[in-house]
């Protein structure tokens, strides 16, 4: 049930969308995406993988923004990881693009940067792409898992390291640390 | 359900005689012009946020408070049993054709407030 306070704050909340409403056209242009970025990035940053980092190179642009990612286990342990992320103006109806800009030996990862993580397809047959009841908090904890959970040899992007995992693992494993040492550190 | 506005009007009613004051009984403090009982029912609304734009249902989606047209915000009831606003809703339809909380093929149930 609803209480009185919980009704008041609500009556607040309303007038106070209201009074930003008759603000001037200009000022009060904010788009959908970020409005929806202010809550998500806040909860991001509350929430953010231990393997994670996250720097805005412009605060005023919340939809642009770059991750580390510095794994503590498994085949790309020592490396470190930058990705870009771009949130299109259609947020969240489609989802964010990222890309890649550390080269990388890896089968979810192309050389160029490209990745194959279910939940940043914009259209999938199945329930696993993207839905608007997803947030940056969900996309940067996946792309944290391509290094470890979602990690994925069976379905592969790079189909050339995956087949390489399949035939020889330590000729993987050594190959992987030699991308990080040139590439990634 | 009740509207917003009437807030204002919800309060304690004055308490009936009692109290040590020393005005004559005729001159009272202050009387009850008006009494707005409101009734409220709800399915455990609080917490029914609409999960595409993280508004509350009840209150209009993101879009139309930015546009100002709160007004005509409606909610929309899928045979899932989940609801969200009927303007956020109609716009994900467009690209997927499920609910985005439990990926069922999306079967409008109902529209209304
Ligand atoms: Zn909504
Ligand atoms: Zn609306
Ligand atoms: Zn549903």
């Amino acid at each position: 049930m609803l209480t009185l306070a919980s009704k008041l704050k609500r009556d607040d909340g309303v007038k106070s969308g209201r009074s930003s409403n008759t603000a001037p056209e200009s000022t009060r242009r904010v788009s959908i995406r970020d409005r929806l970025l202010v809550k998500e990035v806040a909860e991001l940053e509350a929430n953010l993988p231990s393997t994670c980092k996250v720097n805005f190179p412009d605060v005023n642009k919340l939809h642009y923004f770059q991750l580390t990612v510095t794994p503590d286990e498994g085949y790309y342990q020592g490396g470190k990881f930058q990705f870009e992320i771009d949130v299109p103006e259609a947020y969240n109806m489609v989802p964010p693009r990222v890309k890649c800009l550390t080269r990388i030996w890896h089968p979810n990862i192309t050389e160029t940067g490209e990745i194959c993580l279910s939940l940043l397809r914009e259209h999938s047959i199945d329930g696993t792409g993207w839905a608007p009841t997803r947030t940056l908090k969900d996309v940067v904890w996946g792309l944290n898992s391509l290094f470890t959970d979602l990690l994925n040899f069976d379905d592969p992007l790079n189909i050339e390291a995956a087949e390489h995992h399949l035939r020889d693992k330590e000729d993987f494993r050594t190959k992987v640390q030699d991308f990080i040492k040139r590439y990634g550190r | 359900m009740a509207e917003m506005d009437d807030a204002d009007d919800l309060g304690l009613p004055p308490s009936h005689g009692g109290g040590s004051g020393s005005k004559s009984a005729g001159d009272k403090m202050f009387s009850l012009k008006k009494w707005n009982a409101v009734a409220m029912w709800s399915w455990d609304v609080e917490c029914d946020t609409c999960a595409i734009c993280r508004v509350q249902v009840m209150d209009a989606c993101l879009r139309c408070q930015a546009e100002n047209k709160q007004e005509d915000c409606v909610v929309v009831w899928g045979e899932c049993n989940h609801s969200f606003h009927n303007c956020c809703m109609s716009l994900w339809v467009k690209q997927n054709n499920r609910c985005p909380l439990c990926q069922q093929d999306w079967v409008v149930q109902r529209i209304g407030k």
